[in-house]
């Protein structure tokens, strides 16, 4: 039998540069990812990175990369709809990385639940069991869309631990409130915290998923850390970002787009090719980081394509009223 | 006459000033990449040619109001010898848009025109925009010295209609973003000041001669 040992100057695999990195790296790159680097070790020695519990994750075979074609790390985080930082999409990464601290944090569990909880991020992700990876579509009202390979844990195993009522029947999600280092916040250019809220069956659906990472990382600030959630078959303005409160309640909470503007963002906001938003269609969409730079567009599925795993959900209720 | 003046006069001048806020989205996408550019590069130029037209229709508009209000100011009458290039100029970045949004909205694929011209005539926000171009056009299109002398009395009524397109355009800018974007004020806001003083001049003017 041949037992082959390491020479001293062998590496392990893990170590070798990918032939796609390597190809696509130019002198810019590489200044690039040297600077991140340098400014990635600064922010660890200061113990500003968001949740890092149960890195890495797994790949759930339900939701694999291979299935659907992951947009670049890059454009997920270069181009965000994250109002506290700004309205323009370039915005949040610059604003949120500025003075914002994502850690420590603490999430508050409340409401109609036999067992309210107030623990650190990290806890909650032992707590639900750790987490694993989700490959998801993510799809925007403004008609673009990305897919994620996003870290984190189904909501359900959240709403288990915290044993709801019987008299529960919506959960409802608060974000951050720090207008000294948000500045939209300060601008006042949404009523603030932002505010999101699911039916509870809606928050007990398999999809349903609060984020952690991306791309096998914690989930960057401007992405919504340290936690968010996650609604691949609604709107991508449900999946509200930098949690800190999750209420259990008896009424239909008001969620923040629906108050700014009724007529045109409701509760439900399930992705649906056949009911337009008021100023545009919602027929098709734009790629993200597509690579051809005319041919970039796809039609919607419906549910975003979750139809299987949702569309029971809803069996009875007029969409076009509940948009 | 100062420099500035002497630049204003200068037909190159304007071409050079017209020209280049169309080749900017070059720079984001090309010369040194932005990677929210490039995550949807298309509806960064569109946004751009969008911009570039209300700002161009605000700035042509405003060339009247600075001629009344300050006649013997050399700017004012440097770029009031402009008025149809710049004029033309807004046409065309509006078309340019037009056609960038055809492009994105159909991704080159053709049987979707009917749909996308569906949107663009049964959404307000898009007719709106739709409807300021068309004015644009025929502005355009009667904007050679031939058409002048053709329409003859009629021309002047005709290119008043730019002001119903630059109010059409500044409601299709507010609409085009979730929130009402400031830009709009920035934009059109100067010419409303100016076009408020220029008939109060107007009136006082009138009023002296009587």
């Amino acid at each position: 039998m041949f037992i082959r040992t390491k020479k001293d100057w062998e590496l392990p695999e893990s170590a070798v540069t990918s032939e796609q990195a390597y190809r696509t790296h130019n002198r810019r790159d590489f200044l690039k990812a040297v600077g991140l680097g340098a400014a990635g070790a600064a922010l660890a020695s200061r113990g500003l990175l968001a949740a890092t519990g149960g890195l890495p994750a797994k790949e759930n075979p339900a939701f694999p990369a291979s299935a659907l074609n992951p947009t670049a790390e890059e454009f997920i985080t270069s181009y965000n709809n994250f109002y506290e930082f700004g309205t323009a999409k370039e915005q949040p990464k610059v604003l949120a990385n500025r003075d914002w601290k994502t850690e420590p944090w603490t999430v508050e569990v409340t409401g109609l639940v036999d067992k309210p909880l107030k623990l650190d991020v990290n806890d909650l992700i032992k707590q639900a069991g750790g987490i694993e990876e989700r490959v998801y579509r993510h799809r925007c009202v403004e008609a673009w869309s990305m897919v994620v390979p996003w870290d984190g844990f189904p909501l359900a195993k959240l709403v288990a631990l915290a044993a709801p009522k019987s008299t529960a029947k919506f959960v409802k999600f608060t974000s951050f409130l720090d207008p000294k280092s948000a500045p939209g916040q300060s601008s006042g250019n949404l009523d603030y915290p932002y505010v999101e809220g699911l039916r509870i069956d809606e928050a007990m659906n398999e999809l349903a998923f609060i984020a952690t990472g991306i791309y096998g990382k914690p989930i960057p600030n401007q992405n919504g850390a340290p936690l968010r959630l996650v609604t691949p078959w609604k709107y991508g303005f449900k999946g509200i970002k930098s949690i800190v409160k999750i209420e259990f309640t008896g009424n239909e909470p008001i969620n923040t787009w629906k108050q700014m503007q009724g007529s045109e963002y409701g509760f439900y906001a399930n992705v649906n090719p056949n009911v337009d938003h008021p100023r545009w269609s919602q027929a098709s969409e734009q790629i993200i980081g597509s690579t051809s730079l005319l041919r970039s567009r796809q039609p919607t599925l419906m549910f975003n394509g979750y139809e299987k795993q949702v569309a029971s959900l809803y069996t009875g209720l007029d969409l076009r009223r509940n948009y | 006459m100062g420099l500035l003046e002497k630049l204003l006069r200068s037909k190159v001048v304007v071409w050079i000033l017209l020209v280049l806020p169309g080749l900017w989205p070059l720079w984001p996408i090309f010369g040194w990449p932005d990677s929210s550019v490039l995550a949807d590069p298309l509806k960064f130029v569109l946004h751009h040619l969008g911009f570039t037209a209300c700002i161009l229709l605000a700035v042509v508009l405003a060339f009247t109001p600075l001629r009344v209000l300050w006649p013997k100011w050399g700017i004012s009458q440097a770029v009031n010898r402009h008025r149809r290039l710049v004029g033309v100029a807004a046409f065309v970045y509006a078309a340019l848009h037009l056609a960038t949004h055809v492009v994105y909205e159909t991704g080159l694929d053709w049987s979707q025109l009917g749909h996308v011209f569906q949107v663009a005539t049964t959404k307000p926000f898009q007719l709106v925009g739709l409807i300021a171009f068309t004015i644009l056009l025929a502005l355009a299109v009667t904007s050679p010295t031939f058409m002048l002398r053709l329409l003859g009395k009629h021309w002047k009524p005709l290119h008043r209609l730019a002001y119903v397109a630059a109010a059409l355009a500044a409601y299709h800018q507010a609409a085009a973003r979730k929130l009402f974007p400031m830009q709009v004020v920035w934009i059109f806001g100067p010419l409303i000041l100016l076009e408020i003083a220029r008939v109060l001049r107007q009136r006082q003017n009138a009023a002296g001669k009587s």
